[in-house]
């Protein structure tokens, strides 16, 4: 028998989609978020963000408390970057209130953001490099941040969760043994950034496993909202300290760092340089700290009643443009919404679209890249399409090569 | 070719604003897609990004609030468009298969205040909001929700 029908297009149906779940519990995960990877043999076809599993309600619970405890809820939005969050949620009652902290506050604030952006950045190339498994790196990195971690115990009495913004100022000063000791320990810790930013530059494994893996365009990065480093690794220029250029950063110098490359690699490097330059805007601070009077204010004196009205915070925090709106009745001594928008918000919910066309090995490294962090998956799911049935395997299993 | 703020004013119906210094262009819900359709064909899509989606109840007045913060590129200037929907119905058209960005403020504010973007085929209950919660129709953010 002769057909006569012509093949106009040759439309290619993965016979079986391998459907590997990474989270939303994971020992290397950041956040509890669920990835849906749909893989056709080793090429990610499709992924779906899931998330929900670590909803707190927390605009809920601001609404719930006052606008003083709200400061301190806000801090714990996130740990990593808890003075950003506390520092644009205070910023924005400030705009309601119509007050300015002095100058001293000022530079004090930038330079807690600033130690948290070192470490945050620390931290996520740490966990870059034991993603590419270089675990030796991770460890020498995580050391090194130990030093930031303790430059930001003297500035603001705790490593982690700082609570230090307060409307009009900060909660403690510093005099000049905590001066001298921050400054000592950021000088140590110079040269150290230099060298891992050297590694993630020559070192060939970082080289294979990062370049041209995740790439962003430059309009994907608008389109999709991406922000912060990720927006930046693309070539799109966006930093809220730049263009707000709120608290001290009108006067402060310091350089935006952008590249183009657009993937993984530049994301890091964003990074790196962004360390840096934040080291030595640190350093400008402790030498130039201004003196212009107590920069904790009398906090039995300020305002309980915020006046109506609305405002918008935006902060550059480590992973992007973070954002805070306030709305307040000028009733009561609690705020009638609070929205909060965090970057990751954006970058990992709105990113799906980026892991299309890698390796199953590569969504490790492009997630890392926007900074959660997911190492690798526990087990799989077999989805078989023609015997329409599915089946689990275990990580023994996969490794055995059984798919 | 009109400038962005020339646009937004083209649409508004009311200009005000949020501290500080953010311009608010209030305009109707059925110009919302039609502002943003002008201002990609007009400027591209990186002239801007959707920062966040805001959405007020303000059960006084019947309406829900919504505001979409947007920011203009490359001077980074941040713009408020601002409309009103019936709280009873809240629809609006969705943004979403032209500005892929907003998928996630969409599904948010669709989860905790109970606006349907009218074309969105994501939205979902469970977005956010724990499934005991979402089962029961109630919207977290709503004043009267109960939370």
């Amino acid at each position: 028998m002769v057909c006569n029908m012509t093949v106009t297009k040759v439309v290619e149906i993965p016979l079986v989609t391998t459907e590997v779940p990474i989270g939303p519990q994971h020992p290397a995960l950041h956040e509890p978020l669920l990835l849906k990877v749909y893989a056709d043999g080793e090429e990610v076809v499709k992924v779906e963000v899931n998330t929900g599993y670590n909803h707190r309600g927390v605009e809920k619970l601001c609404e719930k408390n006052t606008f003083y405890r709200d400061i301190f809820i806000a801090g714990r939005v996130c740990g990593i970057c808890n003075t950003v969050h506390a520092n644009c949620y205070v910023r924005a009652l400030e705009y309601l209130l119509d007050i300015k902290p002095n100058n001293r506050a000022r530079y004090l604030r930038v330079l807690a953001m600033e130690l948290e952006r070192i470490h945050s950045h620390m931290i996520i190339n740490a966990i870059m490099a034991e993603i590419v498994g270089f675990e030796t790196l991770f460890m020498q990195i995580m050391l090194d941040r130990e030093r930031v971690m303790k430059a930001k115990e003297i500035l603001t009495g705790n490593r982690v969760l700082g609570d230090y913004m307060m409307i009009g100022g900060v909660r403690r000063d510093i005099d000049e043994v905590k001066r001298a000791r921050i400054r000592d320990l950021l000088v140590k810790l110079k040269p150290r950034i230099e060298f891992y930013k050297k590694v993630f530059e020559e070192d060939e494994t970082i080289i294979k496993r990062l370049v041209e893996v995740g790439l962003l365009k430059p309009v994907d990065v608008t389109s999709h909202s991406l922000v912060g480093p990720v927006a930046r690794g693309s070539g799109v220029r966006i930093d809220s300290r730049a263009s707000d250029k709120y608290d001290a950063y009108d006067e402060i110098p310091f350089n935006v760092i952008t590249r183009t490359e657009g993937d993984s690699w530049a994301r890091m490097m964003v990074r790196w340089d962004e360390t840096l330059e934040a080291l030595n805007m640190c350093l400008y601070i402790l030498e130039k700290l201004p003196a212009d009077g107590n920069p904790v204010p009398d906090e039995k004196r300020l305002p309980r009643v915020i006046p109506q009205g609305e405002s918008y915070a935006r902060v550059e925090a480590q992973r992007g443009e973070l954002t805070y709106y306030v709305m307040s009745d000028g009733k009561s001594t609690y705020p009638y919404r609070v929205k909060i928008r965090t970057p990751s918000f954006n970058n990992i919910i709105n990113s799906a679209f980026m892991y299309v066309g890698l390796s199953l090995a590569d969504v490790p490294v492009a997630l890392t890249s926007l900074d959660p962090c997911i190492s690798c998956m526990e087990r799989v799911i077999v989805i078989d399409l023609e015997k329409n049935t599915k089946y689990k395997l275990t990580l023994k299993e996969l490794a055995g090569g059984r798919v | 070719m009109s400038s962005k703020r020339d646009l937004f004013s083209k649409y508004a119906v009311k200009v005000d604003l949020v501290k500080p210094k953010r311009t608010v262009f209030i305009i109707r819900p059925e110009n919302v897609r039609p502002l943003f359709k002008d201002l990609i064909e007009q400027h591209g899509y990186e002239s801007f990004y959707i920062s966040t989606i805001v959405g007020t109840d303000l059960p006084g007045e019947g309406k829900i609030r919504l505001d979409y913060y947007v920011v203009l590129l490359p001077e980074e200037e941040t713009i408020v468009v601002r409309t009103y929907l019936d709280r009873n119905n809240p629809v609006i058209d969705t943004l979403v298969d032209i500005v892929p960005g907003v998928f996630n403020g969409e599904c948010e504010t669709h989860d905790l205040l109970g606006i349907f973007f009218r074309g969105n085929p994501y939205l979902k209950r469970g977005f956010f909001v724990s499934l005991d919660i979402a089962e029961k129709g109630i919207y977290p953010l709503r004043k009267d929700s109960g939370v």
